[in-house]
């Protein structure tokens, strides 16, 4: 079970896990109640470079290969998915830049991570969600700047980055062709954070609307050329959506590990309750749906390695692990019964993680759209 | 100041050991990690010089697997280390006569004496305690058990024991042995540069002979007695499940 | 097997260990109490032959040195010593300068023509060695509440030997004593503990471990986690790295049951759990097992014991 990942990385992994259960899973409770960023957790995950695993090797990373990288977000997620999400905002920002960006920005962008700071991918907008190309946000060139008006929702880290990736449109009249993407770092005037969403799970990550008003940029932050600011965010998406899936997986991981640890000691009619078939059974599926969508998820990372095409094995990924998760949760609150509904025992908190996987990143009937016009297409 | 710190590699106290079919500690499904003491007593050392400048070098006596417990260490702030292999059967004694050997070794490599030598206060498979004040007795060097604070004094060390009722300051001139207990802060994680940085690292062998005649040696193995659990009162409202309980108690002549 | 105990002092007493250590001697044949101070031999001396040296170390090395000269002299076959914190130093210290064997904590002593034989934990206390000591002169320190402590009776001689430390002994010295704990605090010979571990949450939630102890006349315990949570002082700990105690009553509050602790605890007659967590080890060896938050159960139990108390 479990990536095939090298010898150095169970290593690795197992400081990794040690700081996952010394010093995540349990604190993470009190933010969960709470919805503070849990910015002690993160000062430690940024020590330990956490943060920092999307970074290329050449602009200072860690040169983590692919599979590694993803046990290590996995054993994150294990312990709780918000901080997972956090961590995985900065491979989020950073992936339009690598895509699109010029040297400097790649470079400055990768500096402000590695020296421990913070990215945010703001595309989400209030009336654009699945529809990302009908964005009301715009940049209007003057001169050797763009003004930007508008505003974001639901941007993960948006109260915390250093940098943001926005995408405005330059030319409506183009629709999906009229959108850029530009890089505006903290502090710009006009650029504050407005409303933060009080979430149902993942709480340990901070999601907020961001508010452009008059936010004046020189055009050297715009991310590649005029109008391919859309076909940059779908190509970012396509990636982050395994990286999405890799969480989810962790996630369900953990719903495994609880709803056994469970079933083996709670005894009912004599027996620890793992021995009904009806329990050993759902275990089984949980163990089956999981199992599956980790690979699917180390399928489209290997694709993704190869150069090879991998939106269809992405977005299937996603759409795989978004659902299981969420079955794999529902089925951990049944086998724990009454205390799987109680906020004294781990589980609920583990379902309420759960539903975003459905829904962030492209919702699960995005997925479906992007993996069946595949399919159609193929014949 | 060049420190030296001994660490053992030892099943993973997290696993409990329990004996085998073959009437011996079953170890091996336990993994193997650096001795929990000794990885204190790397942190004080990484500190120590993080604070006052030196050197930090970690030794182990053992197998060539041991490569990966020293590998780890050098992720967590050991400049050097120094996997030693020795043959036959060490007791205590014959232990600190072979790390007093790496010790003069490790210091013909380093061209350099080690001004303070560290372990753990006792390793979390044995428990015997001994080796660091055997080492101590060996070099002739000052010992101070139970250490959790250094700090340099003079030419010297001046450094905290732990005691029960508080704890003792003592002031000594160099080298000196100290034996680490817990200090108020955990060992740190490495990051992952280093980590697999350290991963890649080639750890020098070096020989040390066989070890002395040992005069303790160990004669079998057996099992604590066992107790038998009793009764476990599970209930919904707490104060019923107290009632009961206070009534065994009582039944049981304890108040 | 002739042995000598170097009997540790506190306050002006022995201290139990000690005498434990002595009990043990005997047992192997012809035991012989060893001192400091010449005017302690006399505390000794109700309970077996003493030599009292008659020096004032001021520190752990002289102590060593004052010891070595003494055992050269002397020639027993083995050295006891309590499993405390100095004995466990001098101990290895000693046998490495005569090059003897030495064996810690042990829970049980025999002799074996000229070997000496010892049981002792390891792996935490899940596994129990038998050791073999053989050589010249033998060491080993024994471990709390094995051996039962002696009767006193008719004073026995007292030897009071002049000795003292050679020059250049000294390598550490002791330039301040941090005195944290002032209560005197006796696990080993306590009737009623309360022990407190991870599950008591808080130092507040402590408290409610030394109001159930009070409560019931008992001396409060304490698990690793309540030490390092720095809830209760290091004095309190019970377990292979603390005490091993022996009370009529244990009563375990949010402790798992780590067997490091559990070890520390096994020779208690009656033993009571509280913990939330039903899987908890400690439930594996408890008389009684309640499950249920600590925090929880014990101001209700505490009211339940008043109340048949009719206090």
């Amino acid at each position: 079970m479990g990536y095939m990942i090298s010898e150095d990385c169970k290593e690795l992994l197992k400081d990794v896990k040690d700081f996952a259960v010394k010093q995540i899973k349990e604190q993470v409770k009190q933010y969960d109640i709470s919805g503070e960023w849990p910015r002690e957790i993160y000062d430690q995950a940024i020590e330990m470079q956490l943060h920092m695993m999307d970074v290329p090797e050449e602009y200072g990373g860690l040169g983590l290969d692919h599979i590694d990288q993803a046990a290590i977000v996995e054993q994150i997620a294990w312990a709780d998915a918000g901080v997972a999400v956090t961590l995985n905002g900065n491979g989020l920002a950073l992936k339009p830049v690598l895509i699109a960006g010029s040297e400097e920005q790649k470079r400055k962008c990768c500096d402000i991570i590695v020296n421990g700071g913070w990215g945010a991918f703001a595309l989400t907008e209030p009336d654009a969600g699945c529809d990302a190309g009908n964005g009301k946000t715009t940049a209007i060139r003057e001169g050797d700047s763009y003004v930007l008006n508008g505003r974001k929702c639901f941007i993960t880290n948006a109260s915390v980055a250093d940098f943001f990736v926005v995408t405005a449109m330059t030319d409506k009249s183009q629709g999906t062709h009229g959108m850029s993407a530009f890089l505006i770092y903290k502090g710009t005037p006009g650029l504050s954070v407005g409303n933060h969403e009080n979430k149902m799970g993942v709480r340990c990550s901070t999601t907020s609307d961001l508010v452009l008003d008059n936010v004046r940029i020189p055009v050297e932050n715009r991310l590649g050329e005029e109008g391919t600011g859309f076909a940059t965010a779908m190509k970012t998406l396509d990636l982050a959506r395994t990286w999405c899936a890799v969480i989810a997986v962790g996630l369900a991981q953990r719903c495994i590990d609880e709803a056994v640890a469970y079933a083996k000691q709670r005894v009912q009619f004599g027996k620890p309750i793992c021995r009904n078939q009806a329990i050993e059974f759902k275990i089984a599926d949980m163990e089956i749906r999981t199992e599956a969508s980790r690979q699917l998820v180390a399928h489209a990372i290997r694709l993704a390695d190869a150069h090879l095409p991998f939106g269809r094995e992405s977005a299937a990924a996603k759409c795989f692990a978004g659902d299981s998760v969420m079955q794999t949760a529902t089925d951990a609150v049944q086998i724990l019964g009454g205390y799987g509904y109680s906020r004294e025992y781990p589980v609920e908190k583990l379902l309420r993680d759960a539903k975003i996987f459905q829904i962030f990143e492209g919702t699960n009937e995005i997925q479906r759209m992007v993996v069946g016009r595949a399919a159609i297409n193929r014949h | 100041m060049n420190i030296l710190v001994c660490v053992k590699q030892v099943p993973d106290d997290y696993a409990e050991i329990r004996l085998g079919g073959d009437g011996k500690p079953a170890t091996a499904g336990a993994g193997t990690v650096n001795n929990a003491f000794d990885t204190y007593a790397l942190e004080l050392a990484v500190r120590f010089c993080e604070a006052h400048g030196g050197s930090v070098t970690a030794v182990t006596i053992g197998p060539e697997g041991a490569q990966s417990g020293l590998k780890n260490l050098l992720a967590v702030g050991a400049g050097k280390a120094y996997l030693c292999a020795a043959s036959g059967e060490a007791d205590e004694g014959g232990t600190a006569a072979l790390l007093a050997r790496a010790v003069e070794l490790c210091q013909e490599r380093e061209g350099a004496a080690y001004d303070l030598i560290l372990c753990g206060k006792e390793s979390t498979d044995e428990i015997s305690g001994q080796v660091g004040a055997r080492l101590a007795e060996r070099l002739g060097a000052a010992f101070v058990s139970g250490v959790v604070e250094a700090e340099p004094s003079g030419d010297g060390l001046k450094a905290r024991q732990e005691t029960e009722e508080g704890g003792v300051v003592y002031e000594m001139s160099l080298p000196a042995v100290l034996t680490i207990a817990k200090p108020a802060y955990d060992p740190r994680y490495p990051n992952i540069k280093t980590k697999m940085a350290a991963r890649k690292a080639v750890i020098p062998v070096l020989e040390l002979g066989a070890a002395e005649p040992a005069l303790v040696s160990c004669l079998g193995y057996s099992e604590p007695p066992k107790r038998e659990a009793g009764v476990v009162i599970q209930e919904k409202e707490a104060a019923e499940a107290v009632k009961k309980a206070v009534v065994m108690l009582a039944e049981a002549n304890v108040l | 097997m002739k042995s000598l105990v170097y009997i540790e002092r506190k306050d002006g007493r022995p201290v139990n260990g000690s005498l434990e250590a002595l009990a043990a001697a005997k047992a192997l044949g012809e035991a012989c109490g060893v001192v400091i101070g010449a005017e302690a031999g006399a505390e000794i001396a109700p309970y077996a032959p003493v030599i009292a040296i008659d020096a004032a170390p001021a520190c752990d090395d002289e102590v060593v040195a004052l010891l070595e000269a003494l055992i050269r002299e002397k020639t027993p076959d083995a050295v006891l010593f309590s499993a405390t914190q100095a004995g466990k130093d001098y101990a290895p210290r000693l046998a490495q300068r005569l090059g003897g064997g030495c064996v810690t904590d042990a829970m049980t002593l025999s002799a074996e023509g000229n070997a000496l034989l010892a049981t002792r934990p390891a792996y935490g206390g899940t596994v129990y060695e038998q050791m073999k000591v053989i050589g010249p002169v033998k060491f080993a320190t024994v471990r709390s509440g094995c051996f039962v402590r002696p009767e006193a009776g008719e004073p026995n001689p007292v030897e009071t030997v002049p000795l003292s430390a050679p020059g250049g002994a000294v390598k550490a010295k002791v330039v301040e004593t941090v005195t944290e704990i002032t209560e005197a605090i006796d696990l080993e010979g306590a009737e009623v503990i309360v022990a407190g571990g991870l599950g008591m949450g808080s130092a507040e939630g402590f408290h409610l471990v030394e109001e159930m102890a009070a409560l019931l006349g008992g001396v409060v315990g304490a698990s690793r986690p309540a030490i390092e949570g720095g809830w209760v002082s290091r004095a309190h700990q019970i377990g292979q790295s603390g005490k091993t105690v022996a009370p009529r009553l244990y009563i375990a509050c949010g402790i798992s049951g780590a067997m490091q602790h559990i070890s520390g605890a096994m020779g208690s007659k009656y033993i009571v759990a509280v913990n939330k967590d039903p899987d908890a080890s400690i439930f594996k060896v408890a008389d009684v097992g309640i499950v249920g938050d600590a925090l929880t159960i014990l101001p209700l139990m505490m009211d339940e014991i008043r109340a048949r108390k009719g206090l």
